[in-house]
């Protein structure tokens, strides 16, 4: 059972990194319908590949296969990212105070969207998605010391922006 | 404050001492603000389930069977290459005549496919097409041999010197270098020497020495006689007596002071090496001495 081309494990390995191969797309290049092929490419190329790679390795190999096949393409593109609004737990806030955080988050969406998108990725895993510096220097194929200094860059960038200094 | 004290920050890395002096801090509670509203981010909706539908019917549906092929072409390309490699060599081997040899001191029997006999003297060698033999009865030989033809198409026998057709009868071929015999023992044989075609019927022979041809007293018996293992000369000269000697006992001859051109006239065995070297050199006035395989001839002393 420890063969990628087995259909359940391949399904499990799947449902365990998909999500966060699409997200991990979608940070970096801010579009969705990319983010989504991107998820079907990484796959399909694992099943091509599935007897050479380990069950161990897969979730590195999609995330290098993801990331070169739609680096070169989207490079160029425009970064635009649109976050699902945060909704507030509290909805009997001030209408005062509900427009300041709507126009913070607008702050906030210009801010990431201004980012280096190594910065943005690392922020986001991280926020989003929950991931450990380790995990994302796993992703990103490089040190902690690394993800962290992106990671306090990008606090420090993105807190600058919404400041306004 | 250490070195990329924001990320170890959020990630509660920080040292207690680190935090309160990061609390005091003019921007920290826009950090804090920041983290708290991130915290609350979402990425866009992304339906696993139907990710994973869609890429099991649009993309792998077809990848397995892909797979499966695989190594059912591999077996097909290994199969057509013996295929093709088996069918060469079958084509090749059918096309290869087939050819029989005799080494010295040896003789050989072979049976053609029409029943034909060939009887090969030592140091011969004949080959045929099996596959042809019935479009053309046709017989390449080096060296010695006798044929019985059964009656049939022409059967002809090509040698360098000469060809030789026939329909059915026995007789002798010897071609050997610069010596050409044809004799016939039953039936009619064609000669074709030089451009010249030349009959020879039951009795005759057709001798050529270095190109020449030469008059041949008939045979006196109904095979050759090295068939019976005894090797006839009539009038022939030493130096190719000798060169028969040679492939009968598998032996090296040599010569001192011996006119090779003298013309020899009789029977020497095949069998008994003693008996052939008096056969030779009683007539011919000759002594020898034998050192294992060489033998030496020279001139008798004249007194």
């Amino acid at each position: 059972m420890n063969n990628v081309c087995e259909e359940q494990v391949f399904s499990s390995i799947f449902k365990a990194n998909s999500k966060t191969v699409f997200n991990y797309i979608y940070y970096k290049f801010g579009n969705e319908e990319k983010a989504h092929d991107a998820v079907q490419e990484a796959f399909v190329k694992l099943w091509e590949n599935c007897a050479k790679v380990m069950p161990e390795k897969a979730k590195s190999y999609l995330y290098t296969v993801a990331n070169n096949l739609y680096l070169n393409v989207i490079k160029a593109e425009k970064v635009r990212l649109k976050y699902a609004k945060p909704t507030l737990d509290i909805s009997n806030e001030s209408p005062e105070f509900l427009l300041e955080e709507k126009e913070y988050q607008q702050k906030l969406d210009n801010a990431l969207s201004s980012l280096p998108e190594n910065q943005r990725t690392t922020f986001l895993l991280n926020r989003i998605d929950g991931k450990k510096y380790a995990e994302i220097a796993e992703m990103e194929g490089v040190s902690v010391k690394a993800i962290e200094k992106r990671m306090h860059l990008a606090l420090k960038a993105l807190r600058e922006k919404i400041d306004g200094i | 404050m250490q070195e990329n004290y924001l990320a170890k920050w959020l990630s509660g890395e920080l040292s207690e001492q680190e935090l309160a002096e990061f609390k005091k801090s003019a921007e920290y509670a826009s950090y804090q603000k920041l983290r708290e509203v991130s915290g609350n981010l979402k990425a866009p909706e992304f339906d696993v389930d139907q990710a994973l539908t869609q890429l099991k019917e649009e993309r792998i549906g077809n990848a397995p069977k892909v797979i499966a092929l695989n190594p059912f072409k591999k077996f097909l390309r290994v199969a057509a290459v013996i295929a093709v490699l088996l069918a060469g060599s079958y084509f090749y081997v059918n096309t290869l005549d087939e050819s029989v040899t005799t080494q010295f001191a040896e003789r050989s029997e072979v049976v053609l496919p029409d029943n034909s006999e060939i009887v090969l003297n030592a140091g011969s060698r004949i080959s045929y097409s099996e596959k042809n033999w019935n479009q053309e009865r046709n017989v390449t030989l080096t060296g010695e041999a006798f044929f019985k033809v059964a009656k049939g198409k022409k059967f002809t026998v090509s040698t360098e010197q000469g060809t030789i057709a026939v329909l059915g009868t026995q007789f002798n071929v010897e071609n050997r270098e610069g010596f050409f015999e044809v004799t016939c023992f039953e039936g009619l044989v064609s000669v074709s020497f030089n451009g010249n075609e030349t009959k020879l019927p039951a009795g005759t022979s057709f001798v050529a020495i270095d190109g020449k041809v030469m008059d041949s007293s008939p045979p006196n018996t109904t095979q050759p006689t090295w068939v019976n293992n005894e090797s006839s000369f009539e009038r022939i000269p030493l130096g190719y007596v000798l060169d028969e000697l040679e492939r009968q006992f598998n032996i090296e001859v040599n010569t001192e002071n011996v006119d090779k051109n003298l013309l020899f006239t009789g029977t020497f065995s095949n069998t008994d090496l003693k008996m052939a070297l008096k056969s030779i050199s009683t007539p011919s006035r000759m002594n020898y001495k034998i050192e294992g395989d060489n033998v030496l001839f020279y001139a008798e002393k004249t007194p």
